[in-house]
């Protein structure tokens, strides 16, 4: 019965794909509605929630203050992890980290720590002996389709508000994380066998490989992933390419729209 | 508990460090229906916690060693999210975690009607997102409502709430200083229509005559947080959605 669905609902996607139409009716690049909010949990020094389409994940950030790595005395430290608790959906089980969960979590971590948006040196406290180590833990509530993208968005956006809280440490006055530049990914699923943008649970079910990118406030590269199984083209990478440039700079004004506020 | 008397929780007028009365709660907000992918939920911000609870089911009891040939089984994980207390929590299992998981879980058996669901399980999920004192109470209060949004049947609404002790004088509902500082903490899962009590732990020193104060604060306050559970309900269902 568990194979049966599928191969039913990849039947009927593949049909859908033929007129160029989505399950949903979206258009092929078309995101679900998303919605932003940061600052959102009292604990957290820096804090967001992201409800895109029916997923719904919260980002957290901590800070820790710890000695640095022996060959790197004055640089702090960055690291980002996802938990995938049952909580998400039916089909999550408890249990250790599941090798899902800790893609999801090093792929958002990439994308975060290669643009280059914190820089590890101004996390030195003392040089040698005292450095901050940030923690960004990401949350998923519902699991609904997409979740890396939401997540990325999620990790980002409370990234950007965190308050580094100097004065729990005894190290001074509280003061605002720096952060350079708002790296945004954008997800591709093959579904119908042709690419389309922020997949829905369904189509996740009935589709197949999928590519996370992440891009730079220049548009730069900073992350790529390939996910499960299948292959593509360097012309349909092109194609996801260009759209993923534009949905990453609308993805970006979300993110600025909030800090605005 | 904490210290003892070493740090002042009482004001010079009588009431506490926020501005509360002994025997006043902190604000409690409720919302069912919160996550579309499960078959019940609920969100839950008493003062400062925020509890979201998910139940799935009633589902084939897996492994089958769990299977009760005459009811269901209820398996609930109780999880405080990285960030929700002010040091980051390790994530995973802990001690302290499982333990509550266990006695929720039972708390939870004792008011599901579970012969009704034979050789089955439901799963209850319990996530913190921000932790201020009394999770475990705002953790059963969300199931609870996850729980009637679920459509199981069940005995009564349980509610999750708190008493305590801080400077020998018995309050209601801790909060986090009043925790840490304090010098008791009775936590209670009450049904209050039918005036039975589902969960029950207490640490720290109460005297008989403190104790029955105590649990007649968390009678009333079980009371009032019932009322806000029914509301958030009748809210999710009268609005026509679903």
């Amino acid at each position: 019965m568990v194979a049966l669905v599928p191969t039913l609902l990849r039947q009927e996607l593949a049909r859908l794909a033929e007129n160029d139409a989505r399950i949903d009716g979206r258009g092929r690049w078309e995101a679900r509605d998303i919605t932003l909010e940061t600052d959102c949990l009292y604990n957290g020094e820096g804090s967001a929630k992201v409800v895109w389409g029916d997923t719904i994940i919260y980002a957290g950030v901590k800070f820790e203050m710890r000695t640095p790595w022996p060959d790197r005395p004055n640089q702090g430290s960055l690291m980002c992890s996802a938990e995938l608790r049952p909580i998400a959906g039916r089909k999550y089980e408890p249990g250790p980290p599941s090798p899902e969960s800790i893609e999801l979590g090093r792929v958002v971590d990439r994308g975060i720590r290669e643009s280059g948006c914190i820089d590890m040196e101004k996390l030195c406290i003392v040089p040698g002996e005292k450095v901050w180590g940030v923690m960004i833990d990401i949350h998923v509530l519902s699991d609904q389709g997409n979740m890396f993208d939401a997540c990325a968005l999620a990790a980002i956006a409370a990234l950007r508000t965190a308050i580094v809280p100097a004065e729990r440490f005894d190290v001074g006055e509280d003061y605002t994380l720096k952060v350079k530049s708002t790296p945004i990914m954008a997800s591709f699923t093959r579904v119908g066998g042709r690419y389309v943008f922020d997949p829905s649970a369904e189509e996740e079910l009935g589709g197949d490989e999928r590519i996370h990118i992440t891009l730079g406030d220049e548009g730069h590269l900073h992350s790529l992933q390939k996910g499960l199984k299948g292959v593509f083209t360097p012309d349909e990478f092109a194609e996801i390419f260009d759209v993923a440039q534009s949905r990453c700079v609308e993805l970006r004004k979300l993110v600025a729209n909030q800090e605005g506020n | 508990m904490g210290g003892y008397g070493d740090v002042k929780l009482l004001r010079e007028d009588g009431l506490r460090l926020d501005g509360r009365k002994i025997d006043e709660m902190r604000p409690i907000e409720i919302e069912a229906g919160t996550l579309p992918g499960a078959d019940g939920s609920a969100w839950v911000k008493h003062g400062l916690n925020v509890a979201v609870a998910a139940v799935y089911g009633p589902m084939e009891a897996h492994p089958r060693k769990i299977q009760r040939q005459d009811r269901c089984v209820i398996d609930v994980r109780y999880n405080m999210a990285p960030f929700s207390t002010s040091d980051r929590i390790r994530p995973g299992y802990n001690r302290r975690s499982r333990e509550i998981s266990k006695v929720t879980a039972e708390a939870l058996e004792s008011v599901v009607i579970c012969e009704r669901y034979p050789r089955s399980k439901i799963r209850v999920e319990i996530e913190i997102l921000s932790a201020e004192a009394g999770t475990r109470c705002v953790g059963i209060t969300a199931a609870a409502v996850a729980l009637a949004d679920a459509g199981i049947p069940m005995r009564d609404l349980l509610v999750g709430v708190a008493s305590g002790k801080v400077e020998d004088t018995v309050v209601l509902d801790l909060d986090k200083a009043e925790d840490n500082y304090g010098q008791a903490d009775l936590p209670v899962g009450i049904l209050p229509n039918t005036g039975e009590i589902a969960f029950l732990q207490m640490d720290g020193d109460l005297s008989p005559d403190e104790f029955n104060l105590a649990m007649e604060y968390n009678f009333k306050a079980a009371a009032e947080i019932h009322d806000i559970m029914v509301d958030a309900l009748k809210r999710r269902y009268e609005g026509g959605e679903n």
